[in-house]
Formats: structure tokens, C-alpha cells, sequence
């Protein structure tokens, strides 16, 4: 490289005049390319062409209190608008979603508290948000009769956590619920720590009972050859990724086992690299491993995602407005088999 | 001598109760896995109370509620 190659593009500094939109401003944070910004935008770049690429599966890994800080809905609507195609959740995301389709709330709280005032009013602390400890326990409640009814229903049959999460969206009303939208859509939504979290309790609940007819099972290693197919199957994959933890693990090891590796990755954290923990792992670390293409198109946005996430979404969505329509996963596997046989 | 609210024994103090219909019902996960109704009242009490490790305010709510 010569010394004019580094010198090719100035920063061009953001100007806010008048109303912006939410693509606006990132089209700014563009502009000046530089740090935060320069990676958000870039976030949206990559987002916007993994959705208009016909031959991608898009894989969204929520990891972190993502529904409890009101993201709820915003994921619902993706699933809907077929902006994802397979959703890997931890299991506690899941039952939040849940607690909410039953009546519960998160509440705005603060994190300056006196955190044994709230033990005594049976209150619990996710940093500023606050859940009512009966809306777990009336989850709790009402998932040890759905679980009940999933058990009888596949008697002796044990479940993925895919078709778990299935059978708890048909029985969940609101429209709201990511676990109703995914069933509705037919979007797959794999919980592989779904044992870690209020999901583990109920169970525990509903099979203490002494007149429990049937318990359900779960079969953690059903899903390893569904999340593996899907990526096989698929021409290409791209992820985006909130957090991390098991869900970006289950999708990057899928892309391994496929031997394909993902083609877009966008990754939302704020945790470092140094201690070597897959959250804070960097894409270029996964590319070492096979799991992301080296030529990939991707990006890492250190940020807090309840900032982040919302704003790349905007700003795609804007960018899609009119009559974009994206084709679902199972329409494009039904096309290219169609494709495959003439 | 009347006994301190606290040191009395209602199911609002037991170690098997989550809140429920905070402060005036509690759910006991020890009726529940006994298929007997768990929703009950939070100065209720039966003989299979059980100690708890930390207190909290539902008695005292639930004793103020009732008036």
C-alpha cells in the first residue's frame, strides 16, 4: 500500500438539519464512518443486503434481557415480516415473552434501589426494569397445565425445544409474542438452554405433582440435525446477533457442522474479547474456527442493543419500504427444489 | 401475651409461599404437588408451615390490607 491509499476518504462530518429520519441519521453516522457510528451503519448495510439476498437464511440469536428491556414486539414484527428466518433464543427471553402473553408486565424501575426492600415485596431487579414475582409464579402455574397438555398429547415422545417452543406459541394468544409469531409464521425457534431458566422450574412444578399422568421430555439433542439441516440447506446464512452466549454458539456451530460457514454476521455486544468468552469473541476469531466465512461480509457493533438493535431495524425497514416482500425460508427451499428438478 | 405478627405463623411467612395476588394470596408450592388448590389466602395457615430463611413484607401488607 502506498501512503495515498490510507488517505482515500475523508470524514465527512454529521449535520443535523431539521427532521431526520432514523435512516438519515444513519446515513450520517456513514458519512463520518468513524468508530460506534461508522460500525452501526455498516451493521445496517450488511442487515439490508442479508434481506434483499434471495438465497440467504437470516438467523437471529437473542441472548441477554432483550424482552424485559421492550424488545418484545420489535422481534415479533421481524418473525411477521419474514425479516428472520430462524430465531435461537435463551430459554429466559422465552419466558419473559410468555409472562407478558399471560397478563404479567415489566415495570421502568431503577438500578439505585434497595435491592433486599424489593426480596421483601417479592419484587425482582433486571438492572432498571422490574418484574412482579406472582407473574412468574402465575406463569409458572399456568405452564404446569400447558405442560401437562403437551405431555399427554405426545405421550412417551420427547420434544426438540423447536417443537416445544411450537407447542407453547399455539397455545399463547397474543399477537405480540414472539413465541405466537414464530408459530404462526412457521418461523423455527430453537431454546438450547431452555432447562436454564423459569422453563426449568414449571417443569419441575409439573412433574412434582403426586397425580402427574404424563411428564414432558425434552431432547436437547433433537435440535443438533434441524439447526444443522437448515444451514445445510441454505445457499447461504447470515446471523445477527444480540449478546451472545448459547444462541450465537448454537447458530456458529451449526454453520460449522454444515461446513458452509455464515456469509453476513452482525454482532451486538459489549463484552470483550480478552477473557476469551464467546460473547466478547471477535468475527474474525470465528472465522478461524470455520463458522464465518473469511470473506464475509460482517461487522461488530459495541453497543448496548437495546440502543442499537432497534435503530439498525428502523433503518432497514425504511430502507425496504414499498412493496418488498420477503420470500420465507420454506418458500425459497420449495423454489430451489423446484429449480433443482428441471 | 399477643404474639408479634411476624412470629405468628401464616402462610405469608412459611417457607413454601411465592406471592400471588400480592398482599392478600400466595401461592404454596407444597399444596401444588399435592394437587390441592395452591392459591390461598396470605394469613391462612396449616400444619405443615415451615420455616423460612429471610421474611418479607407480606404479612405485614396483607395484616394492613385487611385493617
Amino acid at each position: 500500500m502506498q501512503r495515498r491509499d490510507f488517505l482515500g476518504e475523508p470524514v465527512k462530518h454529521v449535520k443535523i438539519a431539521g427532521k431526520l429520519s432514523v435512516n438519515e441519521l444513519v446515513q450520517q453516522f456513514r458519512n463520518s464512518g468513524s468508530f460506534g457510528a461508522g460500525r452501526l451503519s455498516t451493521a445496517c448495510d450488511i442487515y439490508e443486503r442479508m434481506v434483499r439476498d434471495e438465497d440467504c437464511t437470516i438467523f437471529l440469536a437473542l441472548a441477554g434481557a432483550v424482552v424485559p428491556a421492550g424488545m418484545r414486539s420489535l422481534v415479533a414484527d421481524l418473525i411477521r415480516e419474514r425479516l428472520v428466518d430462524v430465531v435461537v433464543s435463551t430459554g429466559a427471553n422465552m419466558v419473559h415473552d410468555a409472562i407478558e402473553a399471560l397478563g404479567g408486565h415489566h415495570y421502568k424501575g431503577h438500578w439505585l434501589v434497595d435491592d433486599y426492600t424489593l426480596y421483601k415485596y417479592h419484587i425482582y431487579r433486571i438492572y432498571d426494569v422490574f418484574v412482579p414475582e406472582e407473574d412468574f409464579v402465575k406463569l409458572d402455574f399456568r405452564l404446569a397445565s400447558i405442560f401437562d397438555e403437551i405431555a399427554t398429547e405426545n405421550a412417551g415422545k420427547s420434544l426438540g425445544s423447536n417443537e416445544f417452543a411450537r407447542e407453547l406459541g399455539k397455545r399463547l394468544e397474543d399477537p405480540n409474542s414472539i413465541l405466537r409469531a414464530a408459530y404462526e409464521a412457521d418461523v423455527p425457534l430453537f431454546l438450547p438452554a431452555v432447562r436454564d431458566s423459569e422453563f426449568g422450574f414449571a417443569h419441575w412444578l409439573h412433574a412434582s405433582r403426586e397425580n402427574v399422568k404424563h411428564t414432558l421430555m425434552l431432547d436437547a439433542f433433537k435440535d443438533v440435525p434441524e439447526i444443522v439441516g437448515l444451514c445445510r440447506r441454505s445457499a447461504k446464512s447470515g446471523m445477527i446477533v444480540i449478546g451472545g452466549g448459547v444462541p450465537r454458539n448454537t447458530i456458529q456451530s451449526a454453520a460449522l457442522a454444515s461446513k458452509k460457514g455464515m456469509d453476513y454476521a452482525v454482532v451486538i455486544t459489549m463484552d470483550r474479547p480478552e477473557p476469551g468468552g464467546l460473547s466478547g469473541s471477535t468475527l474474525e476469531e470465528t472465522v478461524s474456527w470455520g463458522k464465518v466465512k473469511g470473506q464475509a461480509d460482517k461487522v461488530m457493533v459495541i453497543s448496548d442493543a437495546t440502543i442499537a438493535f432497534p435503530i439498525i431495524a428502523a433503518s432497514v425497514i425504511e430502507r425496504l419500504s414499498g412493496d418488498f416482500k420477503r420470500a420465507t425460508s420454506n418458500e425459497r427451499e420449495k423454489l430451489q427444489a423446484v429449480e433443482e428438478s428441471e | 401475651m399477643k404474639k408479634n405478627p411476624v412470629e405468628r405463623r401464616f402462610c405469608g411467612n412459611c417457607g413454601s409461599h411465592n406471592a400471588y395476588n400480592y398482599p392478600g394470596q400466595v401461592f404454596c408450592s407444597k399444596r401444588f404437588s399435592e394437587d390441592k388448590n395452591p392459591v390461598v389466602d396470605t394469613l391462612w395457615c396449616c400444619e405443615e408451615w415451615n420455616s423460612t430463611s429471610q421474611e418479607c413484607y407480606c404479612v405485614r401488607e396483607a395484616m394492613k390490607k385487611q385493617g
